[in-house]
This record gives C-alpha cells, sequence and structure tokens, in this order.
C-alpha cells in the first residue's frame, strides 16, 4: 500500500476502481478544520464513499469522575463539556438534582435561568456560524460572527460575573439577581444583533458563492434524520417539530415556546434554522425580562440557614450558602433531566443511593448524538463537501467525547 | 421567525450579480468601522461589576470552618496547619482554581472575597500553591494593585451601532473624559 502525503493530511491507496484509486485519508487530529477529533475519509476518485469518525481524544471520564464528587461540585465538572454553553449544560442536571432534592426553583429564578440559556445559545450559535464559515473559507463570517459573540459574552458576564463557566444554576435557585443595568444592556444588544443578521444574510447566507457551497449538500431527509437520532437544530432542519425545550422547563412554559422548523434539511437550511433560533431567541431574552416575577432568587429552605453576619449578601442580590449545602442528600431514586442546547437535547440519568454523591450519572449529549451524521451526509459528496457538512453540523467534540 | 413554518428562504433569494455586490458592498462598509477589540496591553479591562477574579483571603476573618476547602470543585482550596495556630486554615492554588466562585459563596464570615482580575502572572508553578500566611499577603497586594492600576482601564459597553465599545474609567470604576477613551 502507497502513502500519501498531502497538506496536513496522510492517506494510503487502497487500490484501483475504475482507473481510479481508492484512497484512506486521515483528516485530523491535528488538522486545524478536523476538530479535536479524527476523520477517516475513504474516497473513491474524489468521492466520499464512508467517513469514520474517530472521536475520543477528549474523553475526560465526566460520568465517572462525577461519582466521586458531592452533588454542588459536579455542577462545575459537567459545564466543562461545554463551556460555551455553560448554562443549557448545567441546567439538566440542577433540575434532575432538584427533583430528587424535593426542592423547585422560584419563578424568578426559572426566569434568570431561560434569560442566561438563551443568552448561551445566541453565542454558542454564533460560535457555530463562525466556524462553519471558516470551515468554508469565508474569514469574514468567522471574524464577524466571534466578534458579535463578545457582545452575547459581556452580558452573560453581567448577570452571572464570568465571561464563560457561569455556574449559574445551582439547586433551588440561581447564584445571582439581575444587575440593574441589565434591561438596558440587553435592548441595545437585542438592537445590535438583529441589524447584524441582516448583514449576515447579505454576506454570508444569500452570498452566492456560500449558497453553491451549502445548497443541496448533505440532504437528511425527515424520516432519515429520525431514524438516525440527530438531535437539535439539524433536525428541525429536517422539518422535525421537536424541541426539549416544547417539555416546558424552565420559564420556557410560561413565555409560550415555539421552535423555529425548516424544510429542505440541507446544509444551508441548517444554517438557516441557527439564523432564525439567534432572533428567536432574542425574542425569548426579551419577553422573559418583561414578565420576570418579582421574589427570591433562591428556595427559602436554603437561605434560611445562612449565617446572619452575611445575610447582606443576598438582599445586594449575591447567593449565600448555608454550611450544609456541601453536604446535600438526595432521596434514593432516579431522575431524568432534559434540556435543549444550542446543538440539540440533552439528557441526563442521574441515579441516587441517598448518598452525597452520585451514585451514577449518565449523560447523553447532543453533539454524541449528531456523530453518525458525518458518515450519512457525507457519503456520495466530494472531499471538497465534507467541511460545508462538517461545519453545518456544528459538531463540538469536547461535548461528544464527555 | 419562531414558529414559522421555515423553509421561506429561497423567497427572498436575490439575484446572482445583486448578491455578489451586496456582500462585498456589506463587508466593504464595516471596513470604515473602528475594530471592536479591545487595545490590551496600552489598557486594563475594568471588568464588570461583580466579576469573578482570583479569591483573595482575610485571615483574621476566617474561623477555620473548611467548608470553602470542601465545596472546591478543582480542590484548589487546601486546609493547612499553620504555626502557632490551632485552627486549620486555607491555602490556596490559583493554578486549580477554576474561579467559580462558590467558596467566597459558602464562607460564613466574608474571610473569602473575588477579585476583578484573574490573568496574573507567576514567577513559578510552586509560587501558585500558596499556604495561608501566604495568600492572605498576595491577597493585600493584588487588593492594592486594584486600587492603583498600572495602566488606564477601559471598560466594555454594549452599543447598538458598533457592538462593543469600551469608555475610561477609573479604578472605582467612575467614568473618566479623556479624548483617548472617547476615540475608542
Amino acid at each position: 500500500m502507497t502513502r500519501l502525503l498531502l497538506p496536513g493530511m496522510e492517506g494510503r491507496v487502497l487500490g484501483e476502481r475504475g482507473g481510479l484509486r481508492v484512497v484512506e485519508l486521515y483528516i485530523g487530529a491535528q488538522h486545524p478544520a478536523s476538530g479535536h477529533m479524527r476523520l477517516i475519509v475513504y474516497l473513491d476518485g474524489d468521492m466520499i464513499v464512508r467517513v469514520d469518525p474517530d472521536i475520543g481524544y477528549v474523553h475526560r471520564t465526566v460520568e465517572k469522575l462525577a461519582e466521586t464528587r458531592e452533588y454542588v461540585r459536579v455542577i462545575s465538572l459537567v459545564e466543562r463539556m461545554t463551556i460555551i454553553d455553560a448554562c443549557n449544560v448545567t441546567l439538566p442536571y440542577v433540575e434532575a438534582v432538584e427533583r430528587l432534592l424535593g426542592v423547585e426553583a422560584p419563578p424568578r429564578a426559572r426566569y434568570l435561568r431561560t434569560i442566561l440559556c438563551e443568552i448561551n445559545r445566541v453565542s454558542s450559535h454564533l460560535y457555530g456560524l463562525g466556524l462553519g464559515g471558516i470551515f468554508l473559507n469565508h474569514s469574514t463570517m468567522y471574524m464577524w460572527a466571534f466578534g458579535d459573540r463578545e457582545v452575547f459574552v459581556h452580558l452573560a458576564s453581567l448577570l452571572t460575573g464570568s465571561r464563560l463557566t457561569h455556574t449559574y444554576p445551582v439547586f433551588g435557585g440561581v447564584r445571582r439577581d439581575l444587575p440593574q443595568s441589565f434591561r438596558d444592556e440587553f435592548e441595545k444588544a437585542k438592537r445590535y444583533m438583529l441589524r447584524r443578521l441582516r448583514e449576515y444574510d447579505k454576506v454570508f447566507f444569500n452570498n452566492p458563492v456560500i449558497r453553491g457551497r451549502l445548497e443541496g449538500v448533505g440532504v437528511l431527509p425527515r424520516e432519515k434524520a429520525v431514524a438516525l437520532g440527530a438531535t437539535g437544530p439539524n433536525l428541525r432542519a429536517s422539518g422535525v417539530r421537536y424541541d426539549a425545550r416544547m417539555t416546558g422547563y424552565a420559564a420556557y412554559r410560561d413565555l409560550g415556546f415555539e421552535p423555529v422548523v425548516g424544510r429542505e434539511g440541507d446544509a444551508l437550511e441548517r444554517v438557516w434554522v441557527r439564523l432564525r433560533e439567534i432572533e428567536a431567541s432574542l425574542e425569548l431574552v426579551e419577553r422573559a425580562l418583561r414578565e420576570l416575577p418579582d421574589g427570591p432568587f433562591i428556595d427559602e429552605r436554603y437561605t434560611r440557614a445562612v449565617p446572619p453576619a452575611v445575610r447582606h449578601w443576598l438582599e445586594k442580590g449575591r447567593l449565600k450558602l448555608p454550611g450544609g449545602y456541601v453536604r446535600l442528600k438526595t432521596r434514593p431514586g432516579e431522575a431524568l433531566g432534559r434540556g435543549e442546547m444550542g446543538r440539540g437535547e440533552i439528557t441526563y440519568y442521574l441515579v441516587s443511593d441517598g448518598g452525597m454523591k452520585p451514585y451514577r450519572l449518565r449523560v447523553v449529549t447532543p453533539s454524541a448524538r449528531n456523530v453518525v451524521l458525518f458518515d450519512a451526509l457525507a457519503r456520495g459528496h466530494t472531499l471538497m463537501d465534507l467541511p460545508a457538512v462538517y461545519g453545518s453540523i456544528d459538531y463540538f467534540p469536547p461535548e461528544a467525547d464527555r | 421567525m419562531a414558529g414559522s413554518a421555515g423553509g421561506d428562504r429561497h423567497r427572498s433569494r436575490p439575484g446572482l450579480v445583486r448578491a455578489h455586490l451586496e456582500a462585498i458592498a456589506t463587508a466593504a462598509r464595516r471596513l470604515l468601522e473602528p475594530p471592536m477589540t479591545m487595545p490590551i496591553p496600552d489598557y486594563g479591562d475594568a471588568r464588570v461589576p461583580g466579576y469573578r477574579g482570583v479569591v483573595l483571603f482575610d485571615y483574621d476573618k476566617c474561623i477555620g470552618c473548611s467548608l470553602c476547602a470542601q465545596i472546591c470543585p478543582a480542590r484548589a482550596i487546601k486546609m493547612y496547619r499553620v504555626p502557632g495556630d490551632k485552627r486549620l486554615r486555607p491555602g490556596y492554588n490559583v493554578g486549580r482554581c477554576i474561579f467559580c466562585g462558590l467558596c467566597t459563596d459558602i464562607c460564613p464570615t466574608d474571610a473569602l472575597s473575588e477579585s476583578i482580575v484573574h490573568d496574573r502572572v507567576y514567577d513559578d508553578v510552586p509560587s501558585m500553591d500558596m499556604d495561608p500566611v501566604d495568600w492572605a499577603v498576595w491577597s493585600r497586594r493584588v487588593l492594592e494593585e486594584e486600587r492603583k492600576p498600572g495602566r488606564p482601564l477601559l471598560r466594555a459597553r454594549v452599543d447598538p451601532e458598533r457592538g462593543l465599545v469600551y469608555e475610561r474609567v477609573d479604578a472605582e470604576g467612575g467614568p473618566v473624559a479623556e479624548e483617548k477613551g472617547e476615540e475608542r
């Protein structure tokens, strides 16, 4: 077998078919467009016959580590799976533990969680759009999306004090109350982003070059999307009206959430769904801010035990925890947490034996479910279409590998 | 918009030449606008109010309850025996800290607090691992630096036209009127 060296890639010739070489090509794990993974691509001439995603390069044993830590310490552990979507990834875990603890977050906390979730979703989609852009050599989209994402990272840091790893939802509530300046800053950010989305349409979405690269590429028919278990915007772009937010967790039921649904199921439609979801998220945050109920931002069960010397922090909108919070014990049993992240549905299955640590925490992340799409969508396309397919799936290896 | 049937992307599709021109014109218009990035290192980042940076320790307020070491998700805080002190006191490894701030949330006496600094430089790895006394001394130094910053500070603010803009502020976060800051 002959070795084949291409820029940034390695491959070998497997044989010949119809006068064309059949090549096995290794893209990654150091290739800039492969992420923390390797794609093994089998090519017949220039046509992809099979793609094997070689995953696991960033596996950090999150599930096992969770069994060795107290419940509250697991929050910032699971956050590390997707730090760019921190509230969405921790919220279902927090809700699952709350179910076992028998606490419920007060209405204000549920709204605040929703606000941060949607801000995270906007920044997650912008991150995906930026990477999708640079995969197609569209540097402008990359720079613009990452620059505009900074606006939403700024909003999140106003609310939580941290740019990415917020550790915002905790059992029984959230860690900070809404700061005074937030409404005003969000109002400006929304106006800015809506204007920018129109520019995105012109420079990227309706750009004939991008259309040529994305339209009709990696078509995922509705039935196949369901059969493969695709999730998130990838599923909705194929015309399936499903979103974990429809289950009405946090404040989504009160806000009357409606998902964005596409039709065609090609790469362009997946980008379209993300762009329209940014609009929908901005709308949701605005509605949540308008209807934000008054009241405490954490359950009274925990604030009652806070020492009087530090109670003044609670009035200033900052959380103070009682000493017993580290050693919280849940009732023995099982709980399921579901939530919609930027990339799709995340599921936590939590088993408790009544101790201070989870007995078992099973996590199914959206990227772990979407990884099958690499093979399913790229087959039959040319090698040049592979970055377009990758960019449109918005796959995030650290999230899938856990 | 949310809830719509979707797939209306073809309806608004402009002609080929017009679409090309629109893309180029949109990108070109942005060329004239100032950058959105912060001019580091000439300026420092003033951070938003309540920013979670490195954790500061006040030895006198500490009661040695060890709750901070118990809640720390990264095991950055460990309890140490200090000569001449009956109780265990927390020591801090900045290299391990993930700046979650849970220790300051659970501290029953406000002995721990958050600074707005997280990007400090350390001489070597061992100097990042501090025992309680080192930590208390170091915390005072960080606080002083916070009060007297070595370079002018800028604070980010959302602008409906330009995304993020930066304005000059003093160490307390009050606005400073200076032509250079306005320009940015």
